[in-house]
């Protein structure tokens, strides 16, 4: 092999990796505990189900706000989300949010909700929504 | 396992004679690689009723689905008495075990050209070829789609309706013959290094590569066109888990085509086309193991079921996996290679670059999709946005049109730089037009470059496809047309992600609301035509430049589930679409709308969105009314309305009403309006001729906001995005082109081994 292509080569896969890489881990989001996103100040995602009765949607604004609660723990978080609230949001089973805490609000901002609704079809499985 | 006496005997009987049929194939072979070659005919034989075997058992679940068989499992699960045929035989591919199914049944059939065209190779290729199915096989003997139940119900739980839509019928088969194809290149690679035969696999293999990313890639399409004309995703990719494991053996699959071509022409990349071909099949398997195993479910959109062949699969892959890397690690180094003395200004280096480029996306999207699994390990799951893929691939995409740019102009030894530009001239100027056309149209400073060397690269490429195709015929010229087709796509994708509009907002029955620089109105609905349809909704947009354009999306529950159902309405304009996706209908507080008018013959009254006049009663709507009158049984008595839409064409209405005489009851149904809401005959007044109207779900035209029936919807537009479809298409035919080329190449190397 001809050696200056080896090293372009081997520059841009260097570059590439490094760039990938670099933006890799700030573009991970990880799953966490409400108490782990309460302290965190990056992006994260958090699951859990629909706390009964927390839904409140202001359709002028198109904010709608609710509770999740952690089943295993019990544990709350407060979620805000602008946007036009998903259709079935009450049925949803579990629901993922993506985004971050603020701390000032006491509330979890999120960008990006996964909204799991209770299916018929294919045994246990679930309808997944992507609301962004 | 699922015991034999519950599993449904035709098919199940049908599945295990295929394994021994399978196993009968591997021994028939193994006998003629041992010298014994009377065991052709009989490993041919083998082979064919393997294929039979495993199209017989496909016959029997597609019988069985088509007749309703509810005793079995499968056909309960994804089937039910509602469904149409097209879907009821769609509901084959709907499940997994079905899935697994159809991509077997592909893999048979390709194997009979595959052992018919295999020369030389047949017995190796064979061999191996058997041994990609039979692990299919196992899976499905596994998790067999034959299980039935132990009580029959009436009726099946019906197909999942996202399902319900005629690219179900279409896409997903399509998809499995790009899986089921990227076994063969394999199994060439894999018979070259065990049979030391490293002269002419790649020949053979050059054509089933090509058909695999043909097929692949048409089917990927297939799925974002989908997912953004039907489903209403809003876009076409979206880097799910999903549509990932479908884009990565496309993507090796892409850089093994360009090893292929290096070696048929230039005898390039002997050794590294092994590498690369093993990773095409490897990532297939990679792929399916991801989606079936259910260890993304909490990270894709799409539903993942673990059927409990986690562990076949993981055997599976690791069967091929270890015995490629035997194969590679002590065969490949007896590969011979010819040392590369191109100079760095060459067709040849650029290659390399480009091929090293297109390596890294697929390893990059790999590496993305896995991320929820190797995070796992170090710690909590995490997984990467859309955000992460774009970034990279706009890098990559880039540097691949900053390279296509002058490849197709730069020769094997490398043209003086000089020569190089003066060739370029053509693709400079037009290169430069676009971009400042580009920058007319508001394109950003940075994506003005951007734009620049795409439309550099398509240009030159273009110029070279017509120079080829007119001297070596177009055949030849097949790259050429398939890189003028990936750029376009650049430009697509670039404007339509790039400068795309997206305004999610709530709209009153009736009353126009801004939109951007659009005025939305929802009018109301339009009612189906025929039972198959579904009732749409009427958004009327004025777009900024005074167009009205009437979209039709709908949104509806299914009957069956109660699931809220989304199709979007998409118009298509010469510089971009108009993305109508609706989000959720609220039908507003009861008789806030329902309102009652007294009209006399001639009369009109004017509401929101359309104006009704009464033209007169119709004696003979079912039957004449004075003979029913006389008779003193039922009568009924048509209103003749003129409704007219705002704007639109008047259309006329019979609202019926009907008197049983003898129970002294009336009863007026509802009759829809065109523009939404309805009307029925409140009363009639035979002494003045005069009738009363009730309206419902029409606004009076003073309308009280937030009492009345309201609309959700996503408005969007996207400039440009289908030249993404367009620019698949020039792929597609330039791969074809490519493809056909290939063959007869083969042809023409198959003939002079004949001779000689």
């Amino acid at each position: 092999m001809n050696k200056k292509l080896l090293g372009i080569g081997a520059v841009l896969i260097m570059a590439f990796a490094g760039y990938s890489l670099a933006s890799f881990r700030t573009a991970l989001t990880p799953y966490v505990d409400y108490k782990t996103a309460r302290a965190s100040a990056g992006t994260v995602q958090v699951a859990g189900g629909l706390a009964k009765a927390s839904t409140r949607y202001d359709e002028a604004s198109q904010r709608l706000i609710f509770g999740l609660t952690d089943e295993a723990t019990g544990d709350l978080l407060e979620v805000r989300y602008e946007g036009v609230k998903p259709g079935n949001f009450e049925d949803a089973v579990s629901i993922v949010a993506i985004g971050r805490f603020n701390s000032a609000e006491k509330v979890f901002d999120a960008d990006k909700l996964l909204v799991k609704c209770p299916s018929k079809y294919q045994g246990e499985e679930v309808e997944e929504k992507v609301y962004e | 396992m699922s015991s034999l006496t519950s599993l449904y005997l035709p098919g199940a009987v049908a599945l295990w004679g295929s394994l021994v049929l399978a196993l009968c194939t591997v021994w028939g072979y193994g006998q003629v690689l041992q010298g014994r070659d009377g065991s052709l005919v009989f490993a041919r034989r083998a082979y064919s009723s393997f294929a039979g075997a495993v199209v017989l058992a496909s016959l029997v679940l597609f019988f069985a689905l088509a007749t309703r068989d509810f005793r079995i499992e499968y056909v309960q699960q994804y089937s039910g008495l509602d469904l149409p045929v097209h879907f009821q035989l769609a509901a084959f591919w709907a499940g997994q075990k079905g899935s697994f199914m159809i991509w077997l049944l592909w893999g048979v059939l390709l194997g009979i050209p595959l052992y018919k065209s295999a020369g030389r190779h047949e017995p190796t290729v064979m061999v191996l070829y058997t041994l990609t199915l039979i692990g299919l096989v196992l899976i499905l003997v596994r998790e067999s789609p034959f299980v039935m139940l132990t009580e029959t119900p009436r009726d099946g739980k019906g197909l999942n309706p996202l399902l319900q839509d005629n690219w179900m019928v279409i896409h997903p088969p399509i998809m499995f013959v790009g899986f089921a194809a990227s076994a063969v290149p394999f199994c060439f690679a894999m018979s070259a290094l065990w049979r030391r035969d490293y002269s002419s696999w790649a020949a053979r293999a050059f054509p089933w590569a090509l058909g695999g990313f043909l097929v692949l890639g048409g089917a990927i399409l297939m799925g974002g066109y989908w997912a953004y004309d039907t489903l209403g995703w809003g876009g076409y990719w979206g880097w799910d888990p999903v549509e990932n494991a479908s884009l990565i053996p496309w993507l090796f699959g892409a850089v093994l085509i360009h090893g292929l071509y290096l070696e048929r022409t230039k005898n390039r990349f002997r050794r590294a086309n092994y590498i690369l071909v093993t990773l095409v099949y490897l990532s297939v398997l990679y792929g399916t193991f991801l989606t079936r195993s259910g260890v993304l479910a909490d990270f894709s959109v799409h539903s993942f079921v673990d059927l409990g062949i986690s562990g076949w699969l993981i055997a599976l892959m690791a069967f091929f996996v270890l015995g490629s890397l035997y194969l590679l690690v002590f065969r490949l180094r007896e590969v011979p290679t010819e040392p590369n003395v191109d100079p760095l200004n060459s067709r040849g280096a650029a290659l390399v670059l480009g091929t090293i480029t297109i390596l890294t996306s697929a390893i990059a999207v790999t590496f993305g999709t896995s991320a929820p699994l190797f995070t796992a390990w170090v710690g909590k799951a995490a997984q990467v946005g859309p955000e992460w893929y774009t970034k990279v691939h706009f890098t990559i995409a880039g540097t691949v049109a900053a390279l296509l740019f002058y490849v197709p102009f730069q020769t094997w030894k490398g043209l003086p730089k000089g020569e190089l530009l003066v060739k370029l001239l053509p693709s400079y100027a037009g290169a430069t037009v676009v971009t400042v056309i580009g920058l007319f149209a508001g394109v950003s400073w940075f994506h003005s470059g951007y734009l620049f060397l795409v439309a550099a690269a398509l240009f030159s490429n273009l110029h070279k496809m017509i120079l080829k195709g007119r001297t070596a015929g177009w055949l030849a010229a097949g790259g050429y047309l398939a890189h003028v087709g990936v750029m376009i796509m650049f430009v697509g994708i670039l404007a339509s992600s790039g400068y795309d509009r997206s305004t999610k907002v709530t709209l009153q029955q009736g009353v126009p609301t801004q939109v951007g620089e659009m005025t939305a109105t929802f009018k109301g609905f339009k009612q189906k035509t025929s039972p198959r349809e579904k009732d749409a909704l009427i958004v009327e947009i004025v777009r900024e430049n005074g167009k009205v354009v009437t979209t039709y999306p709908k949104l509806f529950q299914n009957a069956r589930s109660g699931q809220v159902m989304a199709n979007p309405d998409v118009t298509v304009f010469p510089l971009l679409d108009l993305y109508v996706s609706p989000i959720e209908y609220q039908p507003g507080e009861a008789g806030a709308t329902a309102e009652a008018h007294e009209l006399a013959k001639g009369q009109t009254v004017k509401l929101q969105g359309l104006d009704v006049q009464f033209l007169g009663f119709d004696l003979n709507a079912e039957g004449n009314a004075m003979e029913q009158m006389a008779q003193g049984g039922k009568m009924t008595i048509g209103a003749q309305l003129t409704v007219t839409p705002t704007g639109g064409a008047p259309q006329n209405v019979l609202a019926l009403y009907r008197v049983d005489q003898a129970r002294g009851m009336a009863e007026a149904p509802p009759t829809r309006l065109p523009g939404g809401g309805s009307v029925a005959v409140g009363a009639i007044n035979a002494s003045n001729g005069s009738v009363r109207l009730v309206f419902d779900g029409v606004l009076p035209i003073e309308a009280v906001a937030g009492s009345g029936p309201r609309l959700s919807v996503d408005i969007s537009t996207k400039p440009l995005i289908q030249l993404v479809w367009g620019g698949f298409y020039v792929l597609m035919i330039g791969g074809l082109f490519a493809l056909l080329h290939r063959v007869r190449e083969l042809k023409t190397l198959e003939g002079l081994g004949k001779a000689a």
